[in-house]
């Protein structure tokens, strides 16, 4: 029984936790919902050649197919070895950046100019670094990754402290909190910490996106799958691995998200 | 001076009114420690600021003393530079001039030697009432001592808790407590640094009557049983005659003490009490600037 309570407080409580807070309302229409995409999908399948529009059931068997061939594992654990360490580096360093610019109005001042500067840039853009810098591999993918996570996270919470009460940091030093690094850990992060956490949400989200920008120059992985793909007119393998990367999303989001609440029940 | 005639007593010095507290000194203290109160000093304190119609002279030449554990209310009407006085004093804000002292050290910014306690509470959301109220003992914030932790800080935080009969509510977050709660979790937070003077800025003004009533005699037996010092700003006249043992009463334009009027008074104190009217009429006779009052 010992572990069955281990289990529920992990990641299984956390999913238990949000299938159980499903209105079953909601689960029924967005069944109607997937149900009427399907059949106007495959409706349309019949009118088009498959190298246009594959029915659903040739998406599924192409699936299949490339999920027992060990093919899709083989690309997901791909993606995963630069999505990882590419979006926890681009959250770190986003949050830390966007905490610290907001916090201090020197620095803030210094290097506004270059945030200016380097804002607009699509982390598409600097794929000519990421080559340049780290190679054709999983860091010069993970660079391209973490550039997208990074703004996220920086605007998001550069937003957060920005808007941490006045109040709160005078109650805290009237209580004996000293020093910026004091008052940062023990007020602003925390005060800011929905806004950094919405962040971080929307950060790794972005990363899956950006999993197939980042396999543009011949990283393998899932994107790598759908690029090659793409040019040999395999739309069935096209759309297969587009859902293997929505799964992935839904996946980690949830986990996320589970937590998030957990992290947030006091609001 | 009916007042006097009244008790039957002399003249009420701040030394007189804090004898009348005497009480405190041989309670036992179960929050406070050692017996730690504060003589506060504000001398010739004003506040200017550049207005769009020029400079507005927020507080001018304010001076007035607080004894050791005596309970003082600021009384004023709004625009009179009541919490510009009492950021002030707690070191939040910087007088244009004049100083403030605590226990004779010029105050030079917030300190844990002060307990702030303001009207809307100000509770760390995050952190449960627990939370709250450890948080000034997880640091070096206390008397220089480098924080306490462990079973000591468990049981300080216990102790308060039960001081503001929040017992049961532990564990709770701010977002699911009443304001007149949330006010007790913030004096608890506010004691226990164990501060020397616990300052507050209209406190129960954000609760209803009846929570009102009901903070204002827990927050004497508080004062009592801690002996601290306590300066208490409010607009209300009846809740500064009820709890004080001197009004410090203000006037505007500019920001100034009117008068200082000591309240001798048994407590606890009944509105309906003809010398309780007498004092009411009195202080809100002074913010109205009616001049000439008669006296007490």
């Amino acid at each position: 029984m010992a572990t069955k309570t281990d289990v529920d407080d992990g990641i299984g409580g956390y999913l238990d936790g949000s299938i159980a807070a499903i209105d079953p309302r909601r689960a029924v229409l967005g069944s109607v919902g997937i149900a009427g995409f399907l059949a106007l999908w495959w409706a349309a399948s019949l009118v088009q050649p498959s190298y246009v529009l594959p029915s659903p059931a040739a998406v599924g068997e192409t699936f299949y197919a490339e999920a027992a061939s060990g093919e899709m594992a083989t690309a997901i654990g791909h993606s995963v070895r630069h999505w990882v360490p590419g979006a926890a580096i681009g959250t770190t360093l986003g949050v830390a950046a966007g905490v610290g610019l907001a916090w201090s109005s020197v620095a803030d001042d210094v290097s506004a100019p270059i945030v200016r500067t380097l804002r607009p840039v699509p982390p598409l853009a600097l794929i000519g670094f990421a080559i340049a810098w780290f190679g054709i591999n999983h860091a010069g993918a993970a660079f391209i990754i973490a550039v997208g996570a990074f703004w996220i996270n920086f605007y998001a919470a550069y937003g957060g402290v920005e808007g941490v009460s006045e109040d709160l940091l005078d109650v805290a030093r009237s209580l004996g909190v000293e020093g910026d690094l004091e008052l940062l850990r023990s007020v602003v992060v925390p005060a800011a910490s929905p806004e950094i956490l919405t962040g971080v949400r929307t950060g790794i989200g972005r990363c899956w996106m950006l999993v197939v920008a980042s396999e543009i120059f011949g990283v393998p992985g899932i994107g790598r799958r759908i690029l090659r793909a793409s040019n040999n007119l395999q739309v069935d393998v096209v759309i297969a691995y587009i859902l293997v990367l929505s799964l992935m999303f839904l996946l980690v989001d949830v986990m996320f998200r589970a937590a998030q609440r957990r992290a947030l029940a006091w609001r | 001076m009916a007042m006097n005639d009244e008790r039957g007593d002399g003249g009420s010095s701040p030394k007189d009114a804090n004898d009348a507290n005497g009480n405190a000194e041989g309670e036992d203290r179960t929050v406070g420690g050692a017996a730690s109160a504060a003589r506060v000093r504000v001398a010739e304190v004003a506040k200017h600021y550049e207005g769009t119609e020029g400079p507005i002279r927020a507080l001018e030449g304010v001076s007035f003393d607080v004894s050791d554990g005596e309970f003082v209310c600021l009384v004023g009407p709004s625009g009179c530079g009541k919490t510009t006085l009492f950021r002030i004093i707690a070191g939040l804000e910087s007088a244009t001039a004049g100083e403030v002292f605590l226990n004779d050290e010029r105050v030079e910014g917030p300190t844990p030697d002060m307990g702030v306690v303001f009207q809307e509470y100000h509770l760390f959301p995050w952190r449960t009432v627990r939370g709250n109220v450890g948080f000034g003992l997880e640091k070096g914030g206390i008397d220089g001592e480098g924080g306490i932790d462990g079973e000591e800080r468990r049981q300080r935080v216990d102790r308060l808790v039960e001081l503001v009969g929040l017992e049961g509510f532990g564990d709770s977050y701010p977002k699911e407590l009443s304001g007149g709660m949330k006010q007790r979790v913030a004096i608890a937070r506010a004691l226990a640094v164990d501060p020397d003077l616990l300052l507050m800025d209209e406190p129960f003004g954000a609760v209803d009557a009846q929570t009102r009533e009901m903070l204002q005699s827990e927050l004497l037996d508080i004062w009592r049983e801690t002996g601290k010092t306590v300066l208490f700003v409010t607009h209300d006249v009846e809740e500064a005659v009820k709890l004080a043992d001197r009004i410090v009463v203000m006037a505007k334009e500019p920001g100034r003490v009117r008068e200082v009027i000591d309240v001798d008074l048994p407590r606890p104190r009944a509105r309906s009490d003809a010398a309780f009217g007498r004092y009411y009429e009195r202080v809100l006779g002074l913010i109205r600037g009616e001049r000439g009052t008669p006296d007490v």
